[in-house]
């Protein structure tokens, strides 16, 4: 016997959930574009999403976010600090690697500086993920030891029926029981099987990719020039990737007030490292992304014991020149170590 | 021959005299319908070429690649009428010596591709001459006309909606040929011109000024929208901006590498007393 929640009675969840003061948000199409966003009532769902277009890393680590307002006075400096704003949410219908993405870039977001807005939002957000019963060309989790069916970083598990009809709930965390609380009696016992999870074939070795990644002498590999040839460095892989999570400081003013935030930053800009006098560490296009490659699965996990992708296959779904991550482990895989 | 073939046959050839050191084509993508630029340097590596209705990005952009050029010797590479167009507004704005340049020339015609007679920018001249003649009768985005229609209020709601997806990745300008500052304006802080956060103000700051630089140089090659990854319909701008200085000056962006870039040339007689 499991625990089941049937799709007609969903509405009635988010509107419990509503009412306990709960933001609900799930995975919303409008018209060409598809992300998770606040819903008022299921039917604004769509569930049968590969996943959306944009991933769940927004909503705990926004695009764009105060973090201090300055003015500079003739005696002193005046700051007052933003506050991460406070907010109970739950998340429906997470897909598995957007859910391990927020686990993957926990420990980064609290090595050696709490990040309040980060771990706030983490703290306060339940996350109900749903296991995938389809897959398109570009997933690729198994890959990278993860699965259509993991449970990291979330706090609800619910595995599609066979009959379509709902879901088997597995409560994995304290966060997910509590939330669950709400709608206990909207859940009923029942034996019907879940349906099968989506086949995801392996499109890759990781560990002989990282043992290339690891060996110095690649770095100055040609490999690197060639693979990367026709990267026009936008961003669009970094900034719908789940994990990548670098950040720029910018002040939104003028010389003596204003605002300073915090701004979505990408290794694929040149001007990332460009350096005041001019000179760019890594000034070439092959150089940005070889540092994408190896801070994902070279450094990140020397640090973190854990590879900065979980395999959502975005960055090679929405490259304008069909690049990504996928195209190049798979190249990587076949070379020596 | 297939014209696939007909152009292998011309590429290996390129490549085996020396004529070229490289050529810019296409080759099969991550999927069925998905085409990736293929850089080909030796003859063997144009096996690898595909040409057919899919290969519709726009890869004039890839020539101005810091060095490319600069060593004097010839670039191959494959356009359609908008790419042509596109290299002639780089040469006419000296970002490179036209002469370097080897055209490979097809257009898109529904389910069909055709090969374009020319080898230079300037043999295209007359094709580029009779798309302006036909451009207003052209058929046009219906969303264009549905904009058209709006008053200004509606009309900014809608692109005020659009542009709150943004999320200033910049994809749209890195996937622009015309957009080839090395360092755009959106990136310098001192003094910062625009405001480089991702909120509603930055947003529009971003897409209006990129809007401008692109009135009378856009192609309407649809690499932007293409490349924008929150789907935002981003040539319609520029598509209506060309429209406007079409109209207003008998501008059409591309025609000669020695046109006058319409944001670069003022003129005495001007209707207008003040310049931008
Ligand atoms: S790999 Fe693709 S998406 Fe990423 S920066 Fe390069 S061109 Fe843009
Ligand atoms: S490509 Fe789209 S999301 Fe990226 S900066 Fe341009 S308009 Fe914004
Ligand atoms: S603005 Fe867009 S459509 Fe116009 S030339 Fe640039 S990429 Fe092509």
């Amino acid at each position: 016997m499991t625990r089941i929640l049937l799709s007609d009675k969903l509405d009635n969840c988010v509107a419990r959930w509503r009412k306990a003061g709960l933001t609900v948000i799930g995975p919303v199409k409008k018209e060409t574009f598809s992300s998770y966003a606040t819903v008022e009532n299921a039917a604004e769902f769509d569930l049968g999403l590969v996943m959306p277009d944009r991933s769940i890393k927004g909503l705990f680590f926004p695009q764009t976010e105060p973090m201090v307002h300055y003015s500079i006075k003739k005696q002193a400096i005046e700051t007052r600090d933003f506050t991460p704003p406070s907010e109970k949410r739950i998340i429906f219908g997470a897909r598995p690697c957007d859910a391990s993405g927020l686990a993957i870039d926990d420990p980064l977001f609290g090595w050696d500086y709490k990040d309040d807005f980060w771990f706030q939002r983490r703290n306060e957000t339940v996350i109900v993920t749903i296991a995938c019963t389809k897959a398109d060309d570009f997933c690729m989790c198994t890959s990278l030891k993860l699965a259509p069916d993991s449970t990291k970083g979330s706090d609800i598990l619910l595995r599609p029926l066979q009959n379509n009809r709902g879901w088997q709930v597995e409560e994995l965390t304290d966060r997910g029981r509590e939330a669950f609380k709400e709608i206990a009696d909207l859940l009923q016992d029942g034996s019907e099987p879940a349906a099968a999870v989506a086949v995801v074939p392996e499109k890759f070795n990781l560990d002989a990719c990282v043992a290339w990644l690891q060996n110095p002498e690649n770095f100055d590999s040609t490999f690197w020039k060639e693979i990367s040839m026709r990267c026009i460095g936008c961003a669009s892989c970094t900034f719908l990737c789940p994990t990548c999570h670098c950040f720029d400081f910018q002040d939104e003013g003028d010389t003596f007030t204003g605002i300073r935030r915090k701004n979505w930053d990408s290794c694929s800009f040149a001007l990332f490292t460009m350096h005041t006098s001019g000179h760019n560490p890594r000034a070439t296009q092959s150089a940005r992304w070889r540092q994408r490659i190896m801070h994902k699965f070279n450094y990140f996990p020397g640090k973190f014991n854990v590879n900065s992708c979980s395999g959502c296959g975005r960055c090679s779904r929405q490259c304008p020149v069909d690049m990504g991550i996928t195209e190049t482990l798979q190249a990587i895989s076949t070379l020596q170590p | 021959m297939t014209i696939q073939e007909k152009y292998k046959a011309r590429v290996k050839e390129l490549l085996s005299t020396g004529a070229v050191k490289m050529v810019i084509g296409y080759k099969p993508g991550s999927t069925a319908e998905r085409r990736r630029p293929l850089f080909m340097r030796s003859p063997e590596e144009a096996d690898q070429l595909v040409l057919d209705t899919a290969c519709i990005a726009n890869l004039a952009g890839y020539l101005v690649a810091e060095g490319l050029l600069s060593d004097d010797k010839r670039v191959g590479i494959f356009l359609k009428p908008d790419g042509i167009r596109s290299i002639n507004i780089l040469a006419a704005e000296a970002q490179l010596n036209i002469d370097q340049i080897v055209v490979l020339g097809f257009d898109i015609d529904g389910q069909e591709v055709n090969a374009l007679e020319g080898e230079s920018a300037g043999d295209f001249s007359a094709l580029i001459e009779s798309i302006k003649d036909h451009a207003p009768e052209a058929p046009r985005n219906p969303l264009i006309e549905q904009i058209e229609q709006m008053n200004p209020i509606q009309r900014f709601d809608f692109w005020q909606t659009e542009f709150s997806r943004c999320i200033k990745c910049y994809a749209c300008r890195q996937a622009c040929p015309m957009c080839y500052c090395r360092r755009c304006i959106v990136d310098s802080n001192q003094p910062q011109w625009i405001n480089t956060s991702s909120h509603t103000l930055g947003n529009l700051e971003w897409n209006i000024i990129r809007a401008f630089h692109l009135s009378g140089r856009c192609v309407g090659c649809g690499n932007c929208d293409r490349a924008c990854p929150v789907n935002i319909p981003l040539r319609l701008i520029n598509a209506r901006m060309g429209q406007e200085v079409l109209g207003a000056f008998d501008h059409f962006a591309g025609m000669s590498e020695t046109q006058e870039p319409v944001l670069a040339s003022f003129k005495k007689d001007d209707s207008e007393t003040f310049i931008l």
